[in-house]
């Protein structure tokens, strides 16, 4: 058992990074941000005031115009630079997703990559950002396009993904010629803020990547802000959907909401049930299922036979998760980020056994390695005999929970997901092409996985799901991105 | 001690390759005929590292089995025995070292097995590693027999 060193030795008193310059709030209202496993205070964080979130837009809005006319490949060198930065503090800003956070080393590390794979994408600006013409569409006459950036853009950021979300965004933005204001979670910031650091030091002119603190006010004044022109947010769907792309339609802002999931995962009797269970594990309990493509609801599909060897087969490796402090390297679940998150799944694991499921693995029964307060943990839980009408079937529990129901076939598991609200990341685990393509072709989800536990689209691939997961238009990443945080500009030339 | 996370089975290859490097190291200093053969393993064992290592940095995602692509793997299993005293003799520096290409070969064979289609590229580092350990064991065996022979 190796306990890695923690990255944070005293606790930081963190700052917002406006026009390249670390800056002290002035506000009387400051955070702890708690180590999850230990309970210590790492961090003490501003709630920022109305004027130091203003002074965030205006430093990003001043910026602008040269940041604009800088040549794509100069923005793109900083992105480079960026990147070298990136992989030199590799294991260091991992450490530090683990201790704001809770997840598991493995875990930070994987957010980490994909953050960098971000950066990395968005580097192919000079090509990606390219318009495209077309000659004589009259005697005569050129047509063209060119995509030109819209200003300062937002990104509201959650506490599960805490260095990799705000990268969805970000690279992609300022390598497209705009300027942009992070707002990163109240309870797990030191990520951006060791972000910025790197950001600073790669040479961003400065206000072209600025970092302010805060909570509900400064997402209200970020909202409000008539010279922010995008916001990206991730979140649940009730703040996606209610306010963020309500506030969006009102002020004219271009918005990307990506919001709640309730993920089905469907097992069919066919299924490589060796690679499948570790695929379940991650999928259902990786980041103790505090992400949007956890999943959820447990679909097995198949005779009684099927059905009960398979299921005993997830419970004996589901009661064998070591959970534990994500530092100590044998660690396969770490805490709950905080409190009111677990507090929040226990209230559900009530309703279930309340609604009729049958509680086969009961994680509130804590085993935790290392000499840890429980405080925010919870260890894996499993409830069987769950049905579609059920609260636990039905809302985002955002927890370590696998609600595990049947279907007599693939068409009614295909029904059960299409019948949720909800559609982000639904997959299915089969050995049949035919089954796979069926899935894929009718199921309601934004991000469909075939034998993926977790479906994650790459850097270069759209994200985003359907329903009430999704509220906007283009999704964040790849191609999408590049059209989210640029104007398509037309021009018709005719020379006299 | 089980190895389940890829973290903890990346450090065990690490500590493997470090261990056996210094064994190498030891026995150049201690045999000059073999030395260049030996300090040469020494030197394969550091780029073994740094594939092993570079190639879970690149691959690792939050969206593989990092978690739990390596259960069943003990650690237990695979021990070598790399210290070195003045009596052992030249022959069985080779054997020991046989012994430990044999044991760390297995390690990356079974490791590269459990993870396969859930660590990405993993797997494949894992298996050019064991090939390499392959090689250098058959190298060990043909410098045995050349000391049985003619020793």
């Amino acid at each position: 058992m190796t306990i890695l060193e923690d990255p944070i030795k005293e606790v930081l008193e963190l700052k917002n990074y406006i026009n390249g310059e670390w800056i002290e709030s002035e506000s009387d209202q400051i955070s702890d941000v708690v180590n999850p496993a230990t309970g210590k205070t790492i961090a003490k964080v501003p709630m920022s005031t109305k004027e130091e979130v203003n002074a965030a837009v205006e430093a990003a809005k001043e910026a602008f115009p040269d940041w604009r006319r800088t040549t794509p490949l100069a923005r793109v060198r900083c992105l480079f630079r960026l990147k070298e930065l990136l992989e030199e503090n590799f294991e260091g800003l991992s450490r530090v997703q683990t201790v704001e956070h809770g997840k598991t080393i493995d875990e930070s590390r994987g957010e980490t990559r994909r953050g960098i794979e971000m950066v990395e994408v968005a580097t192919g600006i000079p090509s990606l950002m390219m318009g495209y013409n077309l000659e004589d569409i009259a005697t005569g006459i050129d047509e063209y396009v060119i995509y030109q950036p819209l200003g300062v853009c937002c990104n509201i950021a959650p506490f599960n993904f805490p260095f990799m979300v705000p990268l969805w965004f970000a690279p992609f933005a300022v390598a497209t010629g705009n300027t942009v204001v992070i707002k990163p979670s109240p309870r797990d910031p030191i990520s951006q803020v060791k972000l910025a650091e790197l950001v600073d030091e790669a040479g961003f002119p400065p206000g072209v990547w600025n970092v302010v603190n805060g909570h509900v006010d400064a997402v209200t004044t970020l909202l409000e802000h008539p010279d922010i022109k995008t916001v990206t947010f991730v979140g649940t769907t009730k703040i996606g959907r209610d306010v963020v792309y309500k506030k969006c339609g009102e002020t004219g802002k271009r918005a990307i909401a990506q919001c709640s999931a309730k993920n089905y995962m469907v097992i069919m009797p066919d299924c490589n049930v060796r690679r499948t269970i570790p695929a379940l594990m991650t999928s259902f309990f990786g980041n103790a299922g505090q992400r949007c493509l956890s999943g959820a609801n447990l679909v097995i599909v198949g005779d009684n036979k099927f059905y009960n060897e398979f299921l005993d087969a997830v419970v004996n490796t589901t009661s064998r998760i070591r959970v534990g402090y994500g530092l100590d390297e044998a660690t396969q679940m770490g805490p709950m980020q905080s409190i009111d998150g677990k507090e929040r799944v226990l209230g559900y694991v009530e309703k279930g056994i309340k609604e009729g499921g049958k509680l086969r693995l009961d994680g509130r029964k804590l085993d935790v390695i290392g000499d840890y307060p429980h405080t925010y943990f919870l260890n894996p839980i499993i409830f069987e005999n769950v049905t579609p009408d059920m609260t636990i079937a039905k809302e985002e529990i955002f927890g370590p929970v696998m609600s595990v129901m049947r279907a007599k076939d693939l068409n009614e598991a295909i029904e059960m997901a299409n019948g949720s609200d909800l559609g982000n990341a639904h997959a299915i685990f089969t050995s049949s092409g035919k089954d796979a393509r069926e899935f894929q072709y009718r199921v309601q989800s934004g991000n469909v996985g075939i034998n993926i536990g977790i479906v994650a689209p790459m850097a270069f691939f759209p994200f985003g799901g359907m329903k009430g997961s999704f509220f906007g238009v283009l999704h964040g990443q790849g191609r999408d991105a590049i059209r989210f945080f640029t104007e398509s500009k037309v021009v018709i030339q005719r020379w006299f | 001690m089980k190895l389940n996370t890829a973290s903890e089975t990346i450090n065990f290859a690490v500590k493997l390759e470090n261990d056996s490097a210094k064994f190498y190291e030891d026995a150049a200093q201690k045999y000059v005929k073999t030395r260049k053969a030996f300090l040469s393993f020494a030197e394969e064992n550091k780029r073994n590292r740094t594939l092993v290592e570079r190639t879970y940095y690149e691959v690792i995602s939050d969206a593989l089995e990092a978690g739990f692509s390596f259960e069943g793997l003990n650690a237990d299993d695979y021990p070598i025995e790399t210290g070195l005293t003045s009596d052992t003799s030249y022959s069985d520096v080779l054997r020991r070292a046989i012994g430990i290409e044999d044991r760390i070969q297995r390690f990356y064979l079974d490791a590269a097995e459990k993870s396969k289609s859930l660590m990405a590229d993993v797997p494949r580092a894992f298996e050019r590693v064991a090939k390499r350990r392959n090689e250098r064991k058959l190298k060990l065996r043909s410098l045995l027999k050349e000391d049985c022979d003619y020793g």
